[in-house]
């Protein structure tokens, strides 16, 4: 059966040859192709191949010449560097040194760009806080305006050429080096070893914001031209003279850590440090003061003097009863603490310093709140000597010029008197990486690196040393301008060797500075015992006389300060600075003339004490212009109210009405005003004590980002937003706060049941992780840092100031600013908000496509690609901290040329191909029509969780102070007042600060039942009661 | 025999001696004739504001939301101010006939059929606005459920704005669906007196085949109430969902119980409103004052008068509500932000106010009911104060809403804005204009139907009534 054969024809029944051959080839039949060993050309082609031929070549060409698809180059390293993993980052420990701001700090560098800025957590001086400025100096690196190569006459030369020609002009002649104070000691030595081979040379030091004052102040009175230690940590009392000492005073990041020591509130035993200032226009500091004085700035000197007079035991005499009331009580409280007392003064005559050392003398400060033993160097130049410079330069004594850091041309009080003295100099030679005032008018620019290209070494107090290095290959054709120095003196090493040798030397050993290297810093532990320094008196009275005796001459006077964000002389250029709100004004991209509520009711016709006034004040951005002259100089600029300035003082911002050279973000932002700088006894003053006010019949747009102050309304204070309470109230009731919190949630079933009860839907466990944070409304001093580290982690677009104008400022984190109490002086505080991830969102539930979510571990998520921009969750806000990408501000967009007619220069500029360099490669670039806000760092904290995985441990976040994860906002902070981690981790730094700090805890407004992640510690001010009695009394008297 | 009685002292619904073939050549005559030079100036400025409006989207799409004035604060402003407005105004149309047809309301057959037209022009340009204002128009799709390889992503059925996507959808397809049944004899008719063969063509697709039988009369009877049964809670449920958008919000002025109910008067207010407007205008250019009698107009400004009421009612309670339960952030938004006439939109409030609750009030005087130039001035006033209500809803509530920090700068319409809105007008009156010209704007069938039951015609039927004794009456009609 099984062997019986079938067959389907002869051939294979018989199996015959034939079919056997027809079997092999039954699949196998060769393709037609013609047999080409004749060669191609002979070839004959059949056609099918022709067609195939024809097919394949009209595909290519059709391909190659119309699908024009940008080609985005992706090469893999051929040889992968040993240090570079993808997707890995790394951090290197270098020094921020701008202009007297040097902060310790580490670059995180993704694929060889150094994309963000954290604090270095090993500098003793900073402890990992860093400033604004610091954090948006990552973006000067990839600054399109920056210098690109040596230029002569605005000619690009090569490196030799202008080695040559400088050589050629210079020869060994002697050569002025003017420069902004130099905190490297390397570059000291290299500064010295040219000056030795160029006899007859010397260093000039010249600082844009000059603290000749103090200087010459301590030679007088304690022979040292030199700036102590302050030691904000060790005081009980603080009294700062007009010292912005947490924004922009000597060492900020430094202070604010200190500062916050003493603000920082154990429950158990609520102690505090009490801060009084004394100011003439409204300042970061004086908002974080807990009593405020306000002044002309020409009283500054007769108030030092009566505090000095008073603390001697003599009497105050004073004309105004306000100030005289307040020097008194200040002087009471300083008696009372004698040797835990401080004064600060911001002002820069030197008569006043010498009265300020007085008191402090007085105080017992010496040796228990300054430090004598460490000294600052970051502030070192004399007015004098640059006086003396400039008087040579117009006598055409100086014949070669090299500058690098200062800018003269724009910041020092004759300008143009340097201007023409510069004229003069036959080899002036710019170091600048930028083309700033100054450097546009020297024949010879050889730009030096970015900070972030650099080697270096800064010692920023004594003995306290960061060390600088390169992060990354230098973008452009630039040298570091010692390696210039060091080769137009005949050194045959670069400064990098030099550098290393230097430290070696030093530390005693090539590994030994390997090591400095990567740590960032050398510290000298900070003792216990301060040094001392022995105190001259005998210049004390002569100082006190004629401070006392200042008057100012006019009705107004005009004061000049700092702003935090963009500074006196580099922040200009940087748009995130630009677009960061001033912390005090909460305006963006102008400087403009504070004023008064009293003088805004008297010049401006705006009465804030009606609300049609002020409502319409508030909601309209064009301003008021008011023309201000003084010294026939004049200016016309926006006037802004801003509660907390003295009655008669005007405020304008420097560094402003910079050269557009310097990049786009200057155009059209503000105006010049070191032009009412002046020389007063040797000194440059920041103030002018006679100006004519005029208000103009123009109006000019000021981008402001909040437009309300006060949380109080006709309709009940809003005190769910917001809560504040003074030392003596928190001493007296500690469970005020928490019964504020009762009493809000007694119709939602009280503090206790509220969150389970005071909904209809069902209650959720939530194991695992929880994110959260906590934020210190006692610490936060409103620097902004924060703000800058967010817009740096998370790339947050910049809008400019049409778009701010517009109310679509981008930031994912804003630092509110209230007002509260009186009006013409009122108590501030400052609260960041930022998304609060809710647990019960209502952001969530109003997405129709469910585009944002909650996380497991309580994160309200944001999945851009499923958004499609309704708008509802951001209405839906009650935070409003939502933002919507109105126009293509990132470049993101598929839409091609869409941003052309409708975004400034600035947001095209930021959508440079350099400038996205700093873009951050972990988080998405939200393109136009979605909705974006606050992850909570999510790529921070995914990076955190998988690091705890690979090694098998549980999450930590800050437990023994050992951190996996950190926000950017926590991380940049000065203060610490931002705490974030795992809150069902009972041993992490949120679970303990939220344990330790019941009393003060809330959540803004938590009686909406929507659950918030981020809880708030109530703000406590160190107010005198009896002095509010007194006031109480003497208006009921009135 | 069934009698239908009509008293000699009821206003006759169609006036003068009307035949049926009167009936049918008064209403087909714009059709069939050539439109006036009025139409096409009407029509061409139409056309004009609509492409406008496209141009306003096309920049809107292209450049993103930013051509709007919107902000970080008022994420919604004219938008969807305009959006409920349309809406609203898209509720007249299916109240008259769904409601007023169960109601056997015999006066809604002068009406209907250009209530019901625009109540769908309406809502299409309502539907303009939620799609457009989406900053990613092209993934508009994302809020269809349809299975799809997305995964596990899916709408998000909490979200009252799905929910209005389905309401808006499911009023908008049974509108059409009841318009068109309603269409079916009349196109039929055109069809039959065509004299081009492509008019014949075009008219006999559209009427689908319908020859007037019996069984094509008592289907489309059936069909009629069916859909009337279907669309009548539709008319309340719309708005209801699209003030969900605002009352189950977090936003103080938004959270209102109260809105369902007032959203839905207001909604008939508006529409009636408009209905006011078209008509008084249509009659006169048509010619059709025997068919949209001044009774019509009387009617519908009687219902204008009571949902006025009604709206300003809610208006008093949100204001008591805002008082009676102390909460300060709705106090704020309804004492300061609106009803404090010196604050940056407390012209708006008093604007809304006036136009929606007292002017309206004029409508109890017959006198005024009746008054054509009254009438008209009164249904654009109310319209206009329509819009004011839901752009004071809108905009005064977030504004300034939880967080004083956020208060916005003032919010203004930009022209890209302002042209959308004009777009819409375009859009509705293009459609109008062409509906006007290539439909019967009457329905025809019905108002022979209701010859049979009133007018002069009728009247003189059951005049031997009237003479004859009661027991000539009750002899004749008792078997």
């Amino acid at each position: 059966m099984s062997d019986k054969k079938y067959w389907q024809s002869f051939g294979e029944l018989n199996n015959s040859e034939a079919y056997q051959q027809t079997a092999k080839d039954e699949f196998n039949e060769m393709l037609p192709f013609e047999d080409n060993s004749k060669g191609l050309l002979d070839a004959k082609t059949p056609r099918r191949d022709f067609l195939k031929y024809l097919g394949f070549s009209t595909a290519a060409a059709t391909l190659a010449a119309s699908c024009e698809t940008p080609v985005t180059k992706s090469i893999p390293f051929a040889n992968k560097p040993e240090d570079i993993v993808p997707g890995i980052a790394n951090y290197y420990a270098t020094t921020y040194v701008q202009d007297g701001d040097v902060v310790s700090i580490l670059a995180k560098v993704r694929d060889g760009r150094p994309i963000k800025i954290e604090g270095n957590d090993l500098s003793a001086l900073t402890k990992g806080g860093t400033t604004a400025r610091a954090q948006a100096s990552i973006l000067d690196l990839y600054n399109t305006a920056r210098l690109r190569f040596p230029t002569i006459n605005g000619k690009e030369v090569t490196f030799e050429a202008f080695d040559k020609a400088v050589g050629d002009a210079v020869g060994t002649g002697a050569v002025v080096i003017l420069t902004s104070s130099i905190v490297s000691p390397s570059t000291k030595e290299t500064i010295n070893q040219f000056i030795a081979k160029h006899p007859g040379s010397k260093h000039v030091v010249y600082d844009g914001v000059s603290y000749s004052g103090i200087l010459q102040a301590n030679a007088t009175t304690y022979g040292k031209q030199v700036i102590p230690s302050y030691r904000f940590d060790k005081a009980k009392v603080i009294v700062s003279l007009g010292a912005d000492f947490l924004g922009t005073w000597i060492s900020p990041a430094e202070f604010a850590k200190q500062y916050a020591e003493g603000k920082k509130i154990n429950e158990k035993k609520p102690e505090m440090s009490k801060h009084i200032h004394f100011e003439s226009v409204a300042s970061m500091t004086g908002s974080n003061a807990d009593e405020r004085i306000l002044h002309k700035p020409s009283q500054l000197g007769s108030i030092a003097a009566a505090l000095l007079s008073a603390l001697n035991g003599g009497s105050v005499n004073f004309s105004d009863a306000e100030i005289k009331k307040g020097i008194e009580k200040t002087a009471k409280t300083l008696l009372a603490h004698k040797g835990e007392a401080l004064v600060v003064c911001g002002s820069n005559d030197t008569d006043i310093q010498i009265v300020v050392n007085a008191i402090n003398e007085a105080v017992g400060a010496n040796g228990k709140t300054i430090d004598w033993s460490s000294l600052y160097t970051n502030y070192q130049g004399i007015d004098a000597d640059f006086t003396k410079l400039v008087d040579e330069l117009n006598a055409g004594s100086i014949s070669n010029l090299f500058i690098y850091g200062a800018n003269p041309a724009h910041t020092w009080v004759a300008s143009d008197k340097f201007k023409s003295g510069l004229a003069k100099v036959k080899t002036a030679v710019s170091f600048s990486s930028v083309n700033d005032e100054t450097t546009q008018l020297c024949k010879y620019v050889i730009p030096s690196h970015h900070y972030l290209e650099s080697w270096g070494d800064a010692e920023i107090k004594t003995a306290n040393f960061s060390f600088m290095q390169p992060t990354i290959n230098p973008l452009f054709k630039t040298r570091q301008w010692q390696d210039s120095l060091l080769k137009w003196s005949g050194a045959t090493t670069d400064y990098a060797a030099f550098l290393k040798n230097y430290w070696s030397t030093k530390l005693g050993g090539e590994s030994n500075w390997t090591k400095a290297l990567q740590d960032g810093v050398i510290n000298t532990p900070a003792t216990e015992t301060l040094g001392t320094a022995s105190f001259n008196s005998s210049a004390i009275a002569n100082a006190s006389n004629s401070a006392a005796n200042t008057k100012g001459k006019g009705k107004y006077e005009l004061s000049l300060y700092q702003k935090v964000s963009v500074g006196a002389t580099t922040g200009a250029s940087n748009p995130w600075l630009q677009e960061l709100p001033d912390p005090v004004t909460r305006a963006t991209w102008d400087n403009y003339i504070i004023v008064s509520p009293k003088l805004a009711k008297d010049l401006l016709k705006i009465d804030l004490t009606n609300n049609g006034q002020a409502d319409a004040y508030e909601v309209n951005p064009p301003k008021k212009v008011v023309k201000l002259t003084a010294g026939g100089k004049s200016i016309s600029l926006p006037a802004l109210i801003i509660p907390g300035t003295e009655e008669n003082t005007v405020g304008i911002a420097l560094g402003y009405g910079r050269t557009e050279k310097l990049g786009k973000a200057t155009v059209d932002a503000g105006k010049d005003a070191f032009v009412f700088t002046s020389l007063k006894n040797n000194t440059v003053s920041w103030f002018t004590d006679d100006v004519q006010l005029e208000l103009t019949s123009d109006t000019y747009k000021v981008a402001l980002t909040q437009t309300h102050n006060i949380y109080d309304t006709k309709q009940g204070k809003r005190t769910e937003v917001m809560k504040e309470l003074t030392l003596d109230e928190f001493k007296a009731h500690p469970n005020d706060i928490i019964e504020d919190r009762e009493k809000e949630l007694a119709p939602y079933g009280g503090l206790e049941k509220f969150e389970k009860e005071g909904t209809i839907y069902p209650y959720y466990d939530k194991p695992g992780i929880k994110w959260g944070m906590s934020i210190d409304l006692n610490t936060c001093t409103g620097c902004s840092a924060c703000v800058i580290a967010c817009h740096a982690e998370n790339n947050v677009p910049v809008v400019g100031k049409p778009e701010v104008l517009r109310f679509h400022d981008m930031h994912w984190l804003r630092i509110d600013r209230y007002y509260s109490g009186d009006m013409n002086n009122p108590n501030v505080v400052f609260q960041p908000m930022m998304c609060q991830h809710c647990d019960n969102a209502p952001c969530e539930n109003v997405c129709p496509v469910a585009a944002t979510n909650h996380s497991s571990e309580g994160l309200n998520q944001m999945t851009y690609n499923r958004c499609i921009g309704t708008r509802y969750c951001a209405n839906n806000c009650p935070y409003k901290v939502r933002r919507f990408n109105w126009a293509d501000y990132t470049g993101a967009d598929s839409f091609p040329d869409n941003q052309r007619e409708v975004l400034n220069d600035v947001v095209m500029n930021m959508n440079d191909d350099l400038t996205r360099m700093v873009l951050n490669p972990d988080v998405t670039v939200r393109s136009r029509g979605v909705i974006e806000k606050c992850s909570f760092c999510v790529q921070r904290l995914q990076e955190g969780k998988l690091k705890a995985k690979k090694e098998s441990r549980p999450l930590k976040s800050g437990e023994n102070n050992e951190w996996d994860v950190k926000t950017a906002c926590q991380q940049a902070c000065p203060t610490n007042a931002i705490v974030f981690g795992n809150v069902n981790d009972a041993h992490s730094a949120i679970s303990i600060t939220r344990q330790d700090n019941k009393l003060r805890t809330f959540y803004s407004l938590e009686q909406l039942h929507i659950l918030p992640n981020v809880n708030y510690l109530a703000k406590v001010r160190h107010i005198d009661e009896e002095h509010e009695e007194a006031k109480k009394e003497e208006k009921e008297h009135a | 025999m069934h009698l239908k009685y009509e008293s000699q002292l009821r206003e006759p619904l169609v006036n003068g001696r009307k035949t049926y073939h009167d009936v049918t050549e008064d209403i087909v005559r714009p059709i069939e004739a050539k439109p006036s030079k009025l139409w096409y100036i009407g029509f061409y400025i139409a056309v004009a504001l609509l492409l406008f409006g496209v141009y306003s989207v096309y920049r809107d799409v292209t450049y993103g939301i930013g051509q709007w004035n919107l902000n970080k604060t008022v994420g919604w402003g004219w938008d969807i101010t305009n959006f409920v407005w349309w809406v609203g105004i898209g509720h007249a149309g299916t109240l008259i006939s769904a409601i007023l047809l169960l109601f056997r309301q015999g006066w809604r057959t002068g009406v209907n059929r250009a209530a019901e037209a625009m109540t769908i022009f309406a809502v299409m340009c309502a539907g303009q606005f939620p799609i457009w204002h989406m900053g990613r128009v092209w993934m508009g799709f994302f809020v269809l459920p349809y299975p799809n390889t997305r995964g596990p992503l899916w709408v998000n059925f909490n979200s009252p704005l799905l929910w209005d996507v389905f309401a808006i959808s499911t009023y908008f397809t049974v509108s059409l669906l009841f318009w068109y049944s309603g269409l079916l004899p009349d196109l039929a008719t055109v069809r039959d007196r065509a004299k081009t063969k492509l008019r014949k063509y075009l008219y006999g697709v559209a009427s689908f085949g319908w020859n007037g039988s019996t069984k094509h009369w008592q289907r489309h009877e059936s069909l009629s109430l069916v859909l009337a049964g279907l669309s009548a809670p539709l008319v309340l449920s719309v708005h209801t969902i699209v003030s969900f958008d605002f009352a189950t919000s977090v936003i103080p002025g938004w959270h209102t119980t109260i809105f369902p109910p007032y959203f839905v008067a207001g909604a008939i207010f508006s529409g009636f409103a408009m209905v006011q407007t078209l008509l008084v205008i249509v009659r006169k250019v048509f010619a059709m004052e025997d068919y949209i009698t001044i009774g019509h107009i009387e009617a519908m400004n009687k219902v204008i008068v009571l949902t006025g009421s009604i709206v300003g009612c809610a208006y008093l309670t949100e204001l008591f509500m805002a008082f009676y339960s102390q909460n300060k952030y709705e106090g704020y938004a309804f004492f300061y932000s609106r009803a404090n006439f010196f604050s940056p939109y407390g012209w708006a409030y008093w604007g809304m106010m006036t136009c929606n609750v007292l002017s309206p009030q004029i409508f109890w005087f017959r006198k005024m009911r009746r008054n054509l130039f009254v009438t008209f001035f009164m249904s654009v006033i109310v319209n206009i104060g329509m819009w004011f209500e839901r752009f004071v809803i809108i905009v005064t509530s977030i504004y300034r809403d939880y967080l004083p920090s956020s208060w916005t700068v003032y919010y203004s319409p930009s022209i890209w804005e302002i042209g959308f809105y004009l777009g819409t007008f375009g859009l509705f009156f293009t459609c109008f204009f062409l509906f006007a010209k290539y439909f019967p704007v009457i329905a025809i069938a019905e108002i022979k139907h209701v010859l049979k039951t009133s007018g002069e015609s009728f009247k003189e039927t059951v005049d031997n009534i009237e003479k004859q004794s009661a027991a000539e009456f009750a002899h004749e009609y008792a078997h």
